[in-house]
């Protein structure tokens, strides 16, 4: 009798080591991505999650999903920010194979990017477009194209106009 | 007794791996060897990582920027209508923020062109025609299209599909100095892979399948119907007989038949239950001359 208290305590106690072993995780993959503290978009921000932020998924599976923040904050997260699989890094330096951080990497995407607009093709593209003799125009419509930004502000108020996914009532 | 049947088995699986111990001991071995078979799949592998993974953002920005001017002479220009071009940049980038690679910028063009397709040049320029845009219903179902494209820049598919070329031998950032010359025959080689594969061949089965994969995921997680993109595949099947196939979706995507059925058998992990598709707003953009109010 007493072996099988043991073996059941010890069968109990491995299931809760396995259970906190596989504990879900989850990576945050939007920018702009806040802990809230209750299940919407209009409760206040606990704190802001940088893309790839790992989440420990405390319950929900719903569109709203509960999380733990690496250090130790609960709060509220709408599903479609985060996903199961880790976002994919950037490769920053000329070198390294990923070498650095993906935060360091996102400043410097940011930075490849402005520095573009400012000054229009790449001397590279702009070097491919001599060699090929693309006409004026097409390199005129690819400055259009490459000029046309979308910012954080207006793909949320454009969401909230179609009341899409976390704007949804 | 029973430990004595046991006795045989045990020692038969010692024996078998400790043979197979054995075999992996001489291919560990042999992956010194430059002219053995193990050595060999070592080079290759290492040419592989050192080719496409360490391409570099602004490298990337560079190959998919060429593509784009061959794909407007190709295809068209841009439709002349910012408010158009506007609207679908939203839908593009609503959904490009919730994808595996939502840290880079994206921008989404129409081309003033009739052969229904859609296709993603490296670093995040997105193009769909507007004989494709044509086909379609509502924001649900640009979403869903995008969306598939998102997922080929996210998994970089195009630059694996280039991974081998000469040019990224040792060279994985493009500068205007190595586009002469010896090397610079090398990326117009490379460039001219990409554009067969991309305008014409199309990419890897494989590839199509997971950005399809990936659309389902984005476009449910955005808050879009992600049964949408079954229903332009659907759409487009209708049509599949009398459209033009040169360089269009039918060419340069696989079987339809088959990414039906592979979508709809997903779609259960998806439910669209309060899930947005918008086809007023769709209209107003995309068809004013067909009951939408026209938007320039």
């Amino acid at each position: 009798m007493r072996k099988r208290a043991l073996g059941g305590a010890l069968l109990l106690l491995a299931l809760c080591a396995g259970q906190a072993l596989c504990a879900e995780k989850r990576w945050v993959v939007s920018e702009g991505t806040t802990l809230k503290n209750d299940q919407s978009v209009s409760a206040p921000n606990l704190a802001d999650l940088p893309v790839g932020s790992e989440l420990t998924l405390v319950e929900g599976e719903g569109r709203w999903l509960k999380v733990r923040t690496a250090d130790g904050k609960e709060g509220w997260v709408y599903a479609g920010r985060v996903s199961d699989t880790q976002p994919v890094a950037e490769v920053a330096g000329g070198d390294g194979l990923l070498g650095d951080s993906m935060q360091k990497s996102q400043i410097n995407t940011a930075k490849a990017d402005s520095a573009r607009s400012v000054r229009g093709l790449s001397p590279e593209t702009a070097a491919y477009a001599k060699q090929h003799g693309t006409p004026e125009g097409l390199k005129k419509e690819l400055d259009k194209i490459l000029a046309r930004k979308v910012s954080d502000k207006e793909v949320k108020a454009f969401l909230k106009e179609g009341k899409i996914g976390e704007y949804a009532q | 007794m029973k430990k004595l049947r046991l006795l045989p088995l045990v020692a038969l699986s010692c024996l078998v791996a400790a043979q197979a111990h054995a075999g992996w001991q001489d291919k560990l071995n042999n992956l010194m060897k430059p002219e053995s078979k193990e050595g060999k799949i070592l080079s290759g592998a290492t040419q592989v990582l050192s080719s496409s993974q360490e391409m570099t953002y602004q490298t990337e920005c560079t190959v998919g920027e060429s593509l784009a001017l061959d794909s407007m002479q190709r295809f068209g220009k841009p439709v002349q209508n910012e408010a158009l071009q506007k609207y679908v940049n939203l839908v593009g980038n609503a959904v490009a923020r919730n994808s595996r690679r939502s840290t880079i910028p994206y921008r989404f063009v129409v081309l003033e062109s009739p052969v229904r397709n859609a296709f993603a040049a490296p670093g995040g320029i997105v193009f769909i025609s507007r004989g494709l845009l044509d086909v379609l219903d509502n924001e649900a179902e640009l979403a869903g299209v995008l969306a598939h494209e998102v997922g080929h820049v996210a998994e970089k598919h195009a630059l694996k599909s280039i991974r081998r070329a000469q040019f990224l031998q040792g060279a994985a950032t493009i500068t205007a100095a190595n586009m002469k010359g010896s090397k610079g025959q090398q990326f117009e080689s490379m460039m001219s892979d990409l554009q067969s594969t991309l305008f014409d061949k199309g990419l890897d089965q494989g590839m199509e399948f997971e950005a399809d994969q990936a659309a389902l995921e984005t476009t449910y997680r955005t808050g879009y119907d992600p049964s949408a993109l079954v229903s332009v595949l659907r759409k487009l099947k209708k049509q599949e007989a009398t459209a033009a196939q040169k360089g269009s979706w039918f060419s340069t995507h696989p079987p339809l038949d088959e990414r039906i059925e592979r979508l709809s058998a997903r779609l259960d992990k998806y439910p669209a239950a309060g899930s947005a598709t918008l086809p007023v707003r769709f209209a107003k953009y995309v068809k004013p001359g067909k009951g939408g109010k026209a938007v320039k």
